[in-house]
């Protein structure tokens, strides 16, 4: 009887980890803290990479939406090129269209892209025969630094896309 | 370590699936703009539509890696395509395809997920004027 009680105690004390009413061996306790730092680093390490990583994939994939989107509007929208201000406005607009995915946005007007700017926009015509319309376009993102909070990301020149240009061609028209 | 595992997985492979995905299919729209835009009902304007999608500088893969494998057929109503029309003088639609972009799978695959994983794309586009139809 008193076998059976005592083999049910110490059982129950084994699933508890330590031997009831036998105090906890100082060694011991700092046997579970060095082995709980070293599990919580590897893991902080690897959720910190997992963030980091994921949200770093997610903003890319935004650029790459915000940059098909602009290639697009630049593919369509008319090329009036009267003035090389003309050009530059359209270059503008479509600069706007990819941070804002609006050419004309309102005062506090909120980017796709968090911290994206229309600096950070590039804009290249491709020319086509001289004094004909350009043959595509060209937009890029340069300089563009994702905060990963445990580390930054700076890309430049990607992502970039390339759409033919399919507009109306107004070479004596200025930009409203 | 199971769970850990797939959670990275989750984030790192199905992250750069979706940025493959998106990629590609930008990539396609802007390739069946520009094969299109070369139709002119000639055998000419075709191998002309070939040689621009060939030569388009889009990257896939966090912009790392050129398109293969790409597809170009052309059609007269947008229903049956041909990859090398016989009757070139109706061709009105471009339809590029981007179909073996395959992404290697880091993480997921040592939870039991597949080893790579194939990102296709496919737009097709109008030659008059010339525009996405799909």
């Amino acid at each position: 009887m008193m076998d059976a009680r005592h083999s049910t105690c110490v059982a129950q004390a084994t699933r508890a980890g330590r031997i009831a009413g036998v105090p906890r061996v100082t060694g011991e306790r700092g046997h579970a803290m060095l082995e709980l730092a070293v599990c919580a680093g590897v893991m902080v390490s690897f959720l910190a990479g997992t963030f980091q990583f994921g949200y770093t994939f997610y903003i890319y994939n935004q650029l790459v939406t915000a940059a098909g989107n602009g290639g697009r509007y630049a593919a369509m929208r008319a090329y009036r090129s009267a003035t090389q201000q003309d050009i530059e406005r359209g270059a503008a607009a479509i600069r706007n269209m990819v941070v804002y995915g609006d050419t004309q946005p309102g005062l506090g007007a909120e980017a796709v892209v968090p911290n994206l700017t229309p600096e950070q926009v590039d804009v290249r015509w491709v020319p086509g025969d001289p004094g004909a319309a350009p043959s595509a376009v060209d937009v890029s993102i340069h300089q563009y630094t994702v905060d990963g909070v445990f580390r930054a990301f700076t890309f430049s020149g990607r992502p970039s896309v390339e759409f033919p240009f399919v507009g109306r061609f107004a070479p004596s028209e200025h930009e409203p | 370590m199971f769970l850990l595992l797939a959670v990275m997985g989750m984030a790192f492979d199905l992250g750069r699936v979706y940025i493959a995905r998106n990629e590609a299919q930008v990539f396609t729209d802007a390739a069946a703009m520009t094969a299109a835009a070369k139709l002119d009902g000639t055998a000419a304007g075709v191998e002309r539509a070939r040689d621009a999608v060939a030569r388009l500088p889009m990257r896939w893969n966090l912009g790392t890696q050129e398109f293969t494998g790409i597809v170009v057929e052309f059609s007269a109503d947008g229903v049956k395509w041909e990859t090398n029309p016989k009757t070139v003088s109706g061709a009105a639609y471009a339809r590029v395809s981007a179909p073996s972009n395959n992404l290697e799978i880091t993480f997921l695959r040592a939870v039991g997920g597949p080893s790579s994983f194939t990102v296709p794309a496919r737009s097709v586009a109008g030659s008059n004027p010339v525009r996405l139809t799909e």
